[in-house]
């Protein structure tokens, strides 16, 4: 499997504040990567590592093969916020993309405006949320990128249309085959999209994975008291809360749990990434955990 | 990146633009009232003894609309610095960093180098034809008032030639560099216009030294001309003498009377002589005074040396200019993402 970025003990540290520590990671291409974590975790300076914008304190990445850097043709970025020139209108924004880029793709634009029903005489100043977004994501895939990175896209937009912002992402990845790196700190965004997972808690990565693999690998143990240590080799607790009767355990493991001492049972995505979390909450300072927004 | 640079910047440069066509159509317009003024005082193929024909040129053209021309032609001159700063330099890089539309545009396929380049390129190559052209303006109409009451004179000096270039520049690249640190429009304003200010002011204390100062020294005449300034109780016996400057030095740094060693003279005066109780009339002290040895020491910066002090000025803004804007391209690929 082809990697789109792989990182090697990539640290950023702001003056003394640390905001991504050793994070060695190998993202796959041809995927659609969903970037996970709490506020503050560190995604948006891990995604602006990898599209050059930033500068590593210590560690490498290599993306696409090459150093990163910024203004490549190759690699799309819709930042924070989705920024877009509120003084500009939406068809600006097409005349931009087409003299800033080489390889910009004017039909795909014109025709995602109009499908968008976008106004091209409109400032985008003016625009709603959703609006906003959609143009921004128009401008990045317009240039055809291999790699487009986006940083908590739809965070700010209503449930219709973060679906729609989603849809018009996913036809993309289906025409082109580019690997899609998006953050979220909602897991729920992510679930319907994304087939492989960075869980990224305070500088550090936590986990990462093929959806489909994560899913079948982690188990939700439930029963009587159980004592962590005597799971068995080749299985380790996540995470694990008890009261004074029951205990209740994420636990990783390849093979498959039966003891009929507990009750397994299988995990959805977000109860699993939420168990990392929370383990990394539970082990440092703690930090409120948005389950749903 | 041309598109981009003229598509956020055309209204400020139709409002530039159209400020300066104004400020060329008043002027050069005017121009012709003023040379009929000149030729009508008699100043205009004056070959000797011009002062007072001169003097009464420049109070007849300074009443008058002229006059306020005159007076809004250098204001202008002197703000245009600040304005350039505040409303050209300032929010070219703060407002994109404020809105994070910086990012968007370093998603393209462009080099932030290439991004700050022509930004800083274009719109400094604006500012020096813009202020080049409304300086020129001016100095051509102000020529003929100016030939009479001297070219270097500190306030007419930086509202004139090439100096005005220097410092818009100056100021521009100010405004981009406090935006880019400070990364909020109103605040880079704010800071922008004292920053521009105080370099102005600056540079009103260190022009002098920017060429080489001349010396006028001369032993006053018997029939010497001048005020003299006592007081009758002091028991120092201090006394003033001040004696006017030679019309040659347009700019006086100091006008002091020194006696033979070279020493400043202060007195002590003969209370014989000057003074309330004197014997004789003012006329006695004059000649006391006279034959005291005395000498006058001007230091002044005469007209001819506008030219190279325009020129040596306008040199040091470009230069500080340039190494702002280096600082601007280090700042940019190492302290902004």
């Amino acid at each position: 499997m082809a990697s789109a970025v792989t990182t090697q003990n990539l640290t950023k540290k702001y003056g003394r504040k640390t905001a991504l520590l050793d994070c060695t990671l190998d993202v796959p291409a041809g995927h659609v990567i969903g970037l996970v974590g709490p506020n503050g975790a560190g995604k948006s300076t891990l995604l602006q590592l990898i599209c050059g914008l930033l500068a590593p304190t210590a560690g490498s990445l290599s993306v696409l093969g090459a150093l990163p850097a910024s203004g490549l043709p190759r690699i799309g970025f819709v930042a924070q916020d989705t920024p877009v020139y509120g003084g500009l209108t939406v068809a600006d924004h097409l005349r931009f993309g087409k003299h800033l880029n080489q390889t910009w793709d004017d039909d795909l634009a014109r025709e995602r405006i109009e499908r968008l029903e976008l106004d091209p005489k409109q400032k985008a100043g003016k625009l709603s949320g959703g609006q906003r977004a959609q143009l921004a994501l128009t401008v990045a895939i317009a240039k055809r990128p291999e790699l487009l990175l986006l940083d908590e896209p739809v965070a700010a937009l209503d449930p219709l249309a973060r679906r729609e912002f989603l849809q018009g992402l996913m036809e993309y990845v289906a025409e082109s085959g580019a690997t899609v790196v998006m953050s979220s700190h909602l897991v729920a965004d992510l679930e319907r999209v994304c087939d492989y997972l960075i869980v990224l808690v305070k500088s550090k990565v936590r986990v990462t994975g093929d959806v489909e693999e994560l899913l079948a690998t982690h188990h939700r143990v439930t029963g009587a008291r159980i004592d962590p240590e005597k799971l068995g080799p080749g299985r380790a607790v996540v995470h694990a809360r008890h009261t004074d009767v029951q205990s209740s355990l994420v636990v990783r493991s390849t093979a498959p749990i039966d003891d009929p001492a507990f009750t397994v049972d299988p995990i959805d995505l977000e109860d699993l990434v939420l168990a990392y979390m929370s383990e990394a909450a539970e082990s440092g300072r703690n930090r409120v955990l948005e389950k749903q927004r | 990146m041309i598109w981009l640079t003229w598509r956020q910047f055309r209204t400020q440069a139709v409002v530039g633009l159209v400020l300066v066509l104004a400020v060329g159509v008043a002027y050069l317009t005017t121009r012709s009232t003023l040379i009929d003024i000149a030729r009508e005082s008699g100043y205009t193929g004056c070959t000797d003894n011009c002062e007072r024909v001169a003097s009464q040129f420049v109070k007849t053209a300074r009443s008058g609309y002229l006059g306020h021309l005159y007076q809004i032609g250098a204001l202008f001159l002197l703000l245009l610095p600040a304005l350039v700063g505040l409303f050209w330099g300032a929010p070219l890089v703060a407002r994109e960093l404020e809105a994070n539309t910086h990012r968007l545009a370093w998603s393209q396929s462009i080099s932030r180098n290439r991004w700050l380049g022509m930004k800083l390129g274009a719109i400094g190559l604006a500012t020096a034809a813009f202020t080049g052209l409304a300086s020129w303006a001016i100095t051509a109409w102000a020529s003929p008032l100016d030939k009479a009451e001297g070219w270097v004179v500190p306030l007419t000096y930086a509202a004139r030639g090439i100096v005005p270039i220097g410092y818009a520049v100056l100021g521009f690249v100010v405004g981009v560099t406090i935006g880019m640190l400070l990364r909020r429009t109103v605040a880079a304003m704010a800071v922008t216009l004292v920053v521009v200010i105080a370099a102005m002011v600056g540079g009103l204390f260190l022009r002098e030294h920017l060429v080489a100062q001349s010396t006028y020294q001369a032993t006053l005449p018997a029939d010497w001309d001048g005020g003299i300034s006592l007081s009758p109780d002091d028991p120092n016996r201090d006394i003033r003498i001040e004696v006017d400057p030679p019309t040659v030095a347009t700019w006086v740094l100091s006008n002091t009377i020194r006696t033979s060693t070279g020493a400043k003279y202060h007195g002590p005066y003969d209370p014989a002589k000057c003074g309330m109780n004197a014997a004789g009339g003012p006329d006695v002290c004059r000649a006391w005074i006279a034959s005291q040895n005395l000498q006058q020491k001007v230091i002044y910066i005469g007209n001819e040396k506008f030219w190279t002090l325009q020129w040596r000025e306008t040199g040091l803004l470009l230069v500080a200019s340039s190494l702002l804007a280096i600082f601007c391209f280090w700042w940019i690929r190492r302290r902004v993402a």
